[in-house]
């Protein structure tokens, strides 16, 4: 087992861990959120253009998942058995609507009718989020049991699911034009609505029913800087409603996509030493000196290349789209 | 017994999933290097009918490529869902070789194939091939590692157990394990004659039809002259990965063979061409033996020792044997005939100077090829099955026992996934089929230009069709 408390090693692995799932999260976040919405999207040419919006990214976006799960299997196994074993059920319908999505936006390219595979992708998108939010709940409250714990996993799935819907409709903002983009605003408005209510919610949820986040908070320095990065969320919900005002195309994207960053920060600082509340410290769950020191020459290099070229595909297809057939 | 039922389950889903995804990234393998083949012809020669092939072959890609990339999603998180122990056990070197696969190689293919399949005219021409050549490189890379992890787990090597719990001691000799140079090679090349012979069967079917022959006369011909030299390397590579199963799995060698005593020494062990293993008796029911044979191609020498399986502990004995007999001679026997049909129509092609008319007219040869469109991937799944039936009783061979590595979860929610995952596939695949269907009705535009370059034209996203 690893003799120092905490190890430097440990550290940035969780780290490099929180930055795989922040990558996930924002950008397959968007693009489930745009799956969402698609579902109270009624004209076709709407949905075709929803569609082109994310056509070319969406399987580079999934791939931060499988690149997640493969960093956590390599760098903190016990973490990685213990949570896919624990919790078995929502895992399985996760994988399920992410096959159900991922094949139906390609199968819908070379489809005479798209309305059925339009509302597989949709429904996929939705039960991806829903269960995405299930698995965060169960994480935060350590697998307890409960009626609490339950409340605050259905309350965790509200809130996954409004922010990517956010995520999503900010950025067809972002992409899309014309009466579309106008609803795209309206959707805006609502899954912002929602996805700060849940934020309080689940904050204060966070604050009353788990002991170990609440001796965390008490710790010196740790209530500072989450107020602080609550702050910066309080704001950035302040400048989407400003920047819908008067009509900025990118701001409101960028702000959400803030959101996400702040509440992920928010989070790791409340876990951290621990990877799931109660069962699992960082360091219990970590790989021997060895594997996490391989696994960063190896990874830990090749990262700034993913992140560039996944940039380059989005810069290759950037402004907004027109679908045409 | 609820644990072995859930071993048993675990096992079969696996075993479901598992031989539904790779049907999938062997043909993404291949077809994205013909395709950067193809390009680069293109370009090199300028050629209109190269970029045409390029994106008449993209198409079948695109939709082979989804179901390759949602298939592969329960095989990264069932070791942990299914076989969590297993994930415990072995997670410091497996897991770390999942991640450098899901890092380095999968994230590549993906970040390239939106501008690959959607930026014809967005980028320029060296930029395109750029993005396909990266998408051919990291499902190739991607490959690599698959197989480094499963290499590991039929010959482990390179790390020591402490505690119940793999730590690796020298990486160098745990990624380069005795089995890997075979794993990886065998499995590149089998996804290579894979799409070769897609590429070479539609490519026939086109001309038994008599449609667009010249456009797929070019086709045929360039999966052909590669296949002329990958048929026979591949039946090397599968001989010398024989031997090193003889020397480093003894059990699993003897399982394909039916082979159950030990040769004494300075004689050579016979070979049964066909046999019946019976587990029960320890013998095989029946058998039509080559004397002295399975010393030569198992040890390549006339007396080399080759250890039966009634010489091996029952309890270290894998089952199933008729399966791993069969399998073995299944995907041995197609690797030969498509060795005889490689070489039979390039000597075919020489004796009429290659003349377009008299292919078209040898329809038999023709028609050869069309059916073999399946036996490639049958080949490949009856190679997985040797491979992996092949090393139980054990998950990681010598080390962990498969029965040790199973996930605590209830029966009814592993026989409830994998109801869903059948069902999931059933579909995936008659869609496939019906999409598939309609690509090759629709058959190439040789009306096509390429875009123009150095146009910047105005962004707009295009649905590829």
């Amino acid at each position: 087992m690893n003799s120092s408390p905490t190890s430097m090693l440990t550290i940035a692995w969780f780290c490099l861990i929180g930055i795989f799932l922040i990558f996930y999260v924002i950008t397959d976040g968007f693009d489930l959120g745009v799956g969402i919405l698609s579902l109270f999207t009624k004209k076709e040419e709407h949905r075709d253009s929803i569609f082109a919006s994310i056509a070319h990214v969406w399987d580079a976006n999934e791939t931060w998942l499988v690149a997640l799960g493969g960093a956590l299997f390599g760098a903190f196994p016990g973490a990685y058995a213990m949570l896919l074993q624990s919790l078995y059920v929502p895992i399985m319908v996760l994988i399920a609507s992410l096959i159900l999505r991922g094949a139906a936006i390609e199968f819908r390219h070379a489809a005479h009718r798209k309305r059925g595979w339009d509302l597989i992708f949709g429904i996929g998108s939705l039960l991806a989020a829903v269960t995405q939010g299930v698995i965060l709940g169960k994480v935060i409250t350590g697998l307890a049991p409960g009626i609490a714990s339950e409340g605050f996993t259905v309350v965790a799935a509200v809130g996954v699911t409004a922010g990517y819907a956010l995520l999503g409709a900010t950025y067809l903002v972002k992409k899309v034009s014309g009466q579309l983009e106008q609803i795209a605003r309206r959707y805006t408005v609502i899954s912002m609505l929602l996805t700060a209510a849940s934020a309080i919610l689940l904050s204060a949820g966070t604050m009353l029913f788990s002991p170990i986040v609440q001796a965390r908070w008490a710790q010196p320095g740790v209530f500072h800087v989450l107020v602080a990065l609550a702050t910066i969320a309080i704001l950035s919900f302040i400048y989407i409603a400003y920047a819908l005002r008067v009509g900025s195309v990118r701001g409101p994207f960028r702000a959400s996509v803030l959101i996400f960053i702040v509440s992920f920060a928010g989070l790791a600082i409340s876990l951290f030493p621990s990877l799931i509340p109660g069962h699992l410290t960082i360091t219990a769950a970590a790989s021997e000196n060895p594997t996490l020191v391989f696994m960063l020459l190896g990874i830990g290099t090749v990262l700034p290349i993913m992140i560039g070229y996944n940039l380059y595909q989005y810069h290759v297809f950037r402004g907004k789209v027109v679908a045409h057939h | 017994m609820p644990v072995s039922d859930v071993l048993n389950l675990s096992r079969a889903q696996f075993a479901m999933t598992a031989i539904f995804h790779i049907l999938w990234p062997i043909l993404t393998i291949s077809l994205s290097a013909f395709l950067l083949v193809v390009e680069t012809l293109w370009i090199k020669t300028g050629n209109v009918a190269y970029y045409r092939h390029a994106r008449f072959w993209s198409k079948l890609l695109v939709l082979n490529f989804a179901v390759g990339v949602v298939s592969g999603i329960p095989m990264e998180f069932q070791f942990g869902t299914n076989w969590a122990p297993f994930s415990q056990h072995s997670g410091q070197f497996l897991g770390n070789i999942l991640g450098f696969e899901g890092a380095m190689a999968f994230m590549l293919e993906a970040g390239f194939v939106g501008v690959m399949m959607f930026g014809w005219d967005r980028v320029s021409r060296g930029t395109h091939l750029f993005a396909t050549g990266m998408v051919a490189f990291g499902s190739t890379l991607s490959a690599f590692w698959i197989m480094v992890a499963n290499s590991w787990m039929q010959t482990p090597a390179g790390v020591t157990v402490v505690d119940g719990k793999v730590v690796v001691a020298d990486y160098l000799r745990a990624i380069f394990n005795p089995d890997m140079i075979w794993g990886v090679t065998h499995m590149w090349v089998a996804a290579i004659e894979t799409g070769l012979f897609v590429v070479a069967g539609i490519s026939a079917y086109y001309l038994l039809k008599r449609r667009n022959p010249e456009f797929f006369a070019r086709s045929f011909k360039l999966a052909l002259w590669i296949l002329v030299f990958v048929a026979p390397l591949q039946v090397w590579l599968g001989d010398s990965s024989g031997v090193d199963v003889f020397e480093t799995q003894p059990a699993k060698g003897a399982a394909i063979e039916g082979h159950w005593h030990t040769n004494p020494s300075g004689q050579g062990a016979s070979w049964s061409l066909l046999a019946w293993p019976n587990q029960a008796r320890q013998e095989n029911d029946w058998s039509i033996e080559v004397p002295g044979m399975l010393s030569i191609l198992g040890t390549h020498s006339l007396t080399g020792k080759v250890t039966g399986l009634a010489d091996i502990a029952r309890e270290d004995q894998p089952t199933m044997l008729p399966l791993l007999y069969y399998a073995f001679r299944v995907m041995a026997g197609i690797g030969f005939l498509f060795v005889v049909l490689a070489f039979w129509t390039a000597y075919v092609f020489r004796k009429t100077r290659g003349r377009l008319s008299a292919l078209l007219e040898n329809r038999m040869l023709l028609l050869a090829w069309v059916l073999c469109i399946p036996l490639p991937y049958i080949a490949v799944e009856c190679g997985w099955i040797v491979r992996e039936v092949g090393r139980q009783p054990w998950i990681v061979y010598g080390l962990l026992r498969t029965r040790d590595a199973v996930s605590a979860v209830p029966a009814s929610a592993v026989s409830g996934s994998m109801f869903m995952f059948a069902a999931f596939y059933v579909v995936l695949f008659i869609s496939f089929f019906v999409f598939a269907k309609k690509w090759l009705k629709n058959g190439p535009d040789l009306t096509l230009m390429p875009p123009v370059e150095q146009v910047r034209a105005v962004p707009t996203a295009h649905s590829g069709y």
